[in-house]
């Protein structure tokens, strides 16, 4: 029966994991997602943290599963665990940075080598707000940038510095970003967690790609031989702590 | 910091170990730590005690440990002596910085147990421990900010405080907290300094700053397995009502230490020996003030130093009374407990101990509200 996976109120559930470099601003787009909220002074993630969301799209509802690991070296090794069984990825970079949009190739590489072929993949260029003002006139005065700086205890205060200043200049333009993406097959958005620009389109899109039909078919198949798989239909009920989100809608994706 | 590790690595050579140094201003303290690979360095002048100084940077050693654990350690820095730990440690320093110097469990290395009727807190017991065999499940644990409700733990491992004060300290930490659930690797240095253990952790009553927390000792992809029971225990706390009485009562769990009606007393620390846990009221004037604060816990550090013996004294004493312009301090240590209690300075020395009878009678008599006296095995 169908129902396994699709639960009592008839959600589907899709699991998908956040991936990228740390900052970058994973853990801020599921919380404008999850409950519509920003902070400005978001701190590290450790491990991953596990989150639900309903999306609601013409046909039919969604349960995401989120999974918002943590993008520190330490915790690299950890990412196929929250990958191998997902439906869908996000691979978050900042568009103020370029080395992050490497870093998120190399884990786009690593999710279409090693996760489910079936793995619908989204990159975003996240914190557009800060470009968003500055994008024509970029100025003159370039002094040496910590962009190639090896250190990261040194660049990551002069990333927020330059933040704050509020002339956060662009250092990945988005025909590019868009280029690769169309190459490698993925979603592509520019998003802002800060002002939500883009964040409900992301995961709507997501959702329509969604292969309901293979979940629902895997489901089918035995969900016992697939442990963690899509099903995970004995924890579908109970989970009132996880779901206390859910209980303002609103943000839900709204189409 | 080149400078230091010369001047360590001077004393070692010498099989010497350097302890401390005294400046000349008289008042400010460097302490010294070597725990292979690392050295820890603290520059302190708020008067503590060597001993007290030396046992919070053993701790932040443990906690440094819970990220990268020994055997990691000893590997990387076999490969580069001159490796940036602070690499590793990115995305930890938040939670690194929160651990304590005025923690008061943490000073008298116990557990801090909630107070609560202990019908309530079998009750969450029952909940927790596991019906049937769940694969390298290890402990679970019920906790109101840092404070332990109940914990359940395998018949074969019980849980060292240090352990413990690095879990709660790192479940704490703003980012577990904020999010709904959270699965995370942690090293207990006291169970294996070499492996790590994986922790669900599970923001139950935000409100009241419920935690639910579920060790395995399995790898990481144990995670459905130990979400499964998380699911079950909120289940039952839930259903019956459980939850919703242990939030009303975590509200209502801290107390004044005019509710004990004693004469001139102001505040104590009552650390049951037998449980390895300490009980305190909250702080009230004189002590809401930061400093007065700080100047107290310095003084119950002293005389835990002496106590304790810890800083070579000639033997323990049993009893120790300090009195101040502020305040008279006295420390009290018999085989049951351990009793710190501050009164004003104005009474005399027989009313201190009057009022040290006194508290140690009503502990005795609230113990089973006070403290976790049979945490659950499985
Ligand atoms: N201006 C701006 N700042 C953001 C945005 N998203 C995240 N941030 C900030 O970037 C920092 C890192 O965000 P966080 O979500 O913790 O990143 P993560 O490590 O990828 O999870 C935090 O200080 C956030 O407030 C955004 O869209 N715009
Ligand atoms: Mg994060």
């Amino acid at each position: 029966m169908a129902d396994a996976a699709a639960s009592a109120d008839k959600s589907i559930q899709v699991k998908l994991v956040l991936l990228g470099e740390a900052a970058v601003g994973k853990s801020s787009v599921v919380l404008r997602f999850v409950s519509n909220e920003f902070q400005a002074n978001k701190e590290p993630t450790i491990g991953a943290a596990f989150l639900t969301q309903k999306c609601r799209l013409e046909d039919r509802v969604l349960r995401y599963e989120i999974w918002d690991t943590a993008g520190q070296e330490r915790f690299h090794s950890l990412a196929p665990m929250y990958y191998r069984n997902a439906q869908a990825a996000v691979v978050v970079y900042d568009v103020t940075k370029a080395a992050s949009l490497d870093k998120a190739k190399s884990w786009v590489k690593e999710l279409q080598r090693q996760a489910n072929p079936h793995i619908v993949i989204a990159l975003a260029g996240n914190k557009v707000d800060l470009v968003n003002n500055a994008a024509a006139s970029s100025s003159s005065t370039t002094e040496e940038t910590s962009e190639d700086e090896p250190d990261d205890a040194t660049a990551t205060p002069a990333e927020l510095a330059q933040a704050a200043s509020g002339d956060g200049l662009r250092a990945v333009a988005r025909d590019e970003a868009q280029a690769y993406a169309t190459e490698a097959g993925l979603l592509f958005f520019e998003t802002s967690a800060k002002t939500g620009e883009g964040i409900v389109e992301l995961f709507t899109e997501i959702a329509k790609k969604i292969p309901i039909e293979h979940i629902l078919a895997s489901t089918r198949g035995g969900g016992a031989n697939r442990p963690g798989g899509a099903a995970s239909g004995s924890n579908a009920q109970g989970n009132v702590n996880l779901d206390a989100n859910n209980q303002t809608p609103k943000n839900a994706c709204n189409c | 910091m080149g400078v230091v590790q010369a001047i360590m690595s001077v004393f070692a050579d010498d099989g010497d170990k350097l302890r401390c140094i005294n400046c000349a201003d008289g008042r400010t303290r460097i302490t010294f730590l070597a725990r292979s690979p690392l050295y820890y360095v603290c520059v302190s002048s708020w008067g503590e005690p060597e001993s007290v100084t030396r046992f919070h940077l053993e701790y932040l050693h443990l906690q440094i440990l819970s990220v990268v654990t020994a055997l990691q350690l000893q590997r990387i820095f076999e490969k580069r002596t001159n490796f940036d730990l602070r690499r590793l440690l990115e995305g930890a320093y938040t939670y690194l910085a929160s651990l304590h110097p005025l923690d008061l469990a943490m000073t008298t290395a116990s557990l801090g147990a909630l107070r609560i009727e202990p019908s309530l807190r079998n009750k969450v017991a029952d909940a927790l421990v596991p019906t049937a065999k769940i694969k390298d499940m290890l402990y679970v644990v019920l906790v109101a900010g840092t404070r332990v409700i109940t914990l359940a733990r395998p018949r074969k491992h019980s849980i060292h405080p240090g352990d413990l004060h690095v879990l709660l300290n790192t479940v704490t930490s703003s980012s577990v907290r904020d999010a709904p659930a959270s699965w995370l690797p942690i090293c207990l240095p006291k169970f294996n300094p070499n492996g790590f253990l994986h922790a669900y952790v599970a923001s139950v009553r935000p409100a009241a700053e419920l935690t639910l927390v579920l060790v395995s000792g399995g790898g990481g992809d144990g995670f459905e397995r130990v979400r499964g029971w998380c699911e079950t225990v909120m289940k039952k706390l839930e259903d019956d009502g459980t939850l919703d009485a242990v939030e009303r009562a975590a509200k209502a769990s801290e107390y004044s230490v005019a509710d004990l009606g004693i004469q001139g007393l102001r505040h104590f620390v009552y650390k049951n020996r037998a449980h390895v846990q300490v009980t305190t009221p909250r702080w009230e004037e004189p002590y809401e003030s930061l400093g007065a604060r700080r100047r107290l816990i310095t003084m119950y550090q002293r005389i835990h130093d002496a106590i304790h013996a810890k800083s070579g004294q000639e033997g323990q004493l049993k009893l120790q009374y300090i009195r101040t312009e502020h305040e008279s301090v006295m420390g009290w240590i018999t085989q049951p407990f351990e009793l710190y209690i501050t009164l004003s300075p104005r009474l005399p020395k027989s009313a201190v101990v009057g009022a040290a009878n006194a508290v140690a009678r009503w502990a005795k008599r609230e113990e089973a509200r006070l403290f976790l006296r049979d945490a659950p095995v499985f």
